[in-house]
């Protein structure tokens, strides 16, 4: 059998749709501190250090992002936040 | 009132006192507010995306109905289990009930909260507890459903 050329292919990667987006939770006055924590631990798998430093940053810096990746698991995971009553939005991430 | 966590990661509340009982029994209908801020805060918009905000209205917020009003029925049946002893009531919270119970003792917080405009100054003031005025009574009502919940998130670490 005699040998098959195969054509070098070039991918692409889509600009748009893969644009990277930021879930950030935002601060409000009633939420436990610890259930915020172990609400991060619960949706994104945080350790708990991660879960800690994240929800100091959302109650002195007013929000945190907690979360950079395409849109379809950014609407999820706000989804999820909003299931245990979290003030979480999405927005488009900076882009270099 | 005493409370146990037990091996199979349940809480086992004692000796709650007949005030204490009664605002237990008021978290479902607290938690079911109707107060437009209320509502407004249980069902944030996601983003400023008018398109996305529309289909999060259709397609997510009745998702976050029911899994909301779940949460208050399971919290009603255990409610229903509680038992009278002596002076005071006891019930258990059942390890996989963990989570309805975290979730319908926030709908209340946040609706008690919303209703009574309260802010990061009135949540972070001093408690005195007088049934006589709604204002301490409320903030009261709140820092308890709180105590519960910082119990019920120590359960699960």
């Amino acid at each position: 059998m005699p040998p098959v050329d195969i054509p070098e292919t070039e991918t692409h990667e889509q600009t748009g749709v893969a644009a990277p987006w930021n879930v950030v939770v935002h601060n409000d006055p009633v939420n436990l501190m610890s259930y915020v924590a172990l609400v991060f631990r619960k949706v994104l798998g945080f350790s708990k250090d991660k879960a800690q430093k994240h929800m100091l940053e959302v109650h002195h810096k007013g929000r945190s992002i907690v979360w950079t990746g395409g849109r379809e698991k950014a609407e999820f995971y706000v989804q999820q936040f909003h299931a245990h009553l979290l003030l979480a939005t999405l927005e488009p991430a900076p882009q270099d | 009132m005493k409370l146990t966590a037990t091996e199979e990661g349940a809480l086992d509340i004692e000796g709650i006192p007949p005030f204490l009982f009664d605002l237990l029994n008021a978290i479902p209908l607290r938690a079911a507010s109707e107060d437009p801020r209320a509502e407004s805060r249980f069902f944030p918009d996601p983003a400023r995306d008018e398109l996305l905000v529309e289909d999060w209205k259709a397609l997510v917020h009745p998702e976050l109905h029911a899994a909301f009003l779940s949460a208050r029925e399971v919290v009603l049946a255990d409610l229903r289990g509680a038992s009278e002893l002596g002076e005071g009531f006891s019930m258990q919270i059942p390890a996989n009930h963990t989570d309805a119970w975290l979730s319908a003792l926030n709908q209340a917080r946040l609706a008690i909260a919303e209703e009574n405009r309260f802010g990061e100054k009135d949540m972070a003031e001093e408690i005195v507890p007088d049934t006589s005025n709604p204002r301490p009574l409320a903030l009261f009502q709140i820092s308890f459903y709180g105590f519960l919940q910082e119990c019920l998130v120590k359960l699960q670490d």
